[in-house]
């Protein structure tokens, strides 16, 4: 009975361990959007590069000598309670009044301190990596966030666009702004079957939405790749 | 008391219950591969609600709208989404 027993729970535990397979892609899926919205706005570091002005501009004034013209009406309401004591235990009490208009004026290196906050962004404008296409590649064929059918459908129209940028390369005839549109096109339409299964394919694809048209716009790096 | 047979057959169900992927899964999965294609190409569709399997890559999809195509993979190896 006991082997009995063994047998069925081994069984229970691998048809269960069959069954988590299935479910990583539900879990992503239910994940997705909120990871992909900042992607399709473009790269997520610009922003966060862009929003560091706007953030550190407040402080700029306040830093350049407004700070003092702040700080002192409080040392001057401090100042003026020394004379109205004539006690000297209030003469006492008045000390750390009159030094802490000292202790206010040695405040300002503290307020400092925010300008080296605002260095770490320019420190993060790291350049960016040179794109590889063929991990890039493998990446698409090997996501499971699309399907077959669309996989193929996909490679149909990259290589209807590659067709049209060869012919333009030979002979000239498509100009290179009137394929800009389809290729932005088919950027988002990549970007819309990928997004939701898997964010951080999409991410690195809109990442390099230029860096991809640099190279198909390029007679020598499109050669290259083609 | 549970016998042998009734207790073997009870984890044999429960196994092949559990066992694998379940086929409304698997449906979801081709309806959403068929949503997508036939939007790559450009129909009006909305999502596919039903996809009936005619042969190896070849799909009749019922999308939300009414419209119905057949979606499959021609002799050249392209995906073709046909109004029916």
């Amino acid at each position: 009975m006991k082997n009995y027993l063994a047998a069925g729970l081994a069984v229970v535990l691998a048809a269960g361990c069959a069954g988590v397979q299935e479910a990583p892609p539900s879990e992503m899926a239910q994940s997705a959007p909120v990871l992909v919205e900042p992607a399709l706005g473009g790269p997520s570091q610009d922003r966060a590069v862009a929003a560091g002005p706007p953030a550190a501009g407040p402080r700029q004034p306040v830093m350049a000598g407004n700070e003092a013209v702040g700080i002192e009406p409080e040392a001057g309401a401090l100042a003026p309670q020394t004379p109205t004591s004539k006690s000297p235990s209030a003469a006492k009490a008045a000390r750390p009044l009159v030094e802490s208009p000292a202790r206010v004026s040695a405040a300002p290196p503290a307020v400092v301190q925010p300008r080296k906050i605002e260095d770490p962004p320019a420190v993060a404008r790291n350049p960016e990596p040179p794109l590889d296409v063929a991990a890039l590649k493998a990446r698409l064929r090997d996501t499971n966030a699309i399907g077959v059918f669309t996989k193929l459908a996909l490679k149909n129209q990259v290589d209807d666009l590659m067709q049209q940028f060869r012919t333009h390369h030979q002979s000239g005839q498509p100009s290179v702004a009137s394929l800009r549109q389809p290729y932005d096109m088919l950027v988002l339409k990549v970007l819309s079957v990928v997004q939701d299964n898997d964010p951080a394919l999409a991410r690195t694809i809109s990442a390099s939405r230029e860096a991809i048209w640099g190279i198909l716009a390029d007679p020598e790096k499109f050669n290259s790749i083609a | 008391m549970i016998t042998r047979a009734r207790f073997s057959a009870l984890i044999l169900s429960l196994a092949v219950l559990l066992a694998g992927p379940s086929p409304a899964a698997e449906d979801v999965t081709l309806l959403k591969d068929l949503t997508a294609v036939i939007m790559l190409l450009g129909m009006p569709c909305g999502q596919v609600v039903g996809a009936k399997q005619q042969a190896a890559n070849d799909h009749i999809a019922s999308c939300e709208n009414g419209n119905r195509y057949r979606v499959y993979l021609n002799a050249a190896g392209r995906v073709v989404a046909q109004k029916q």
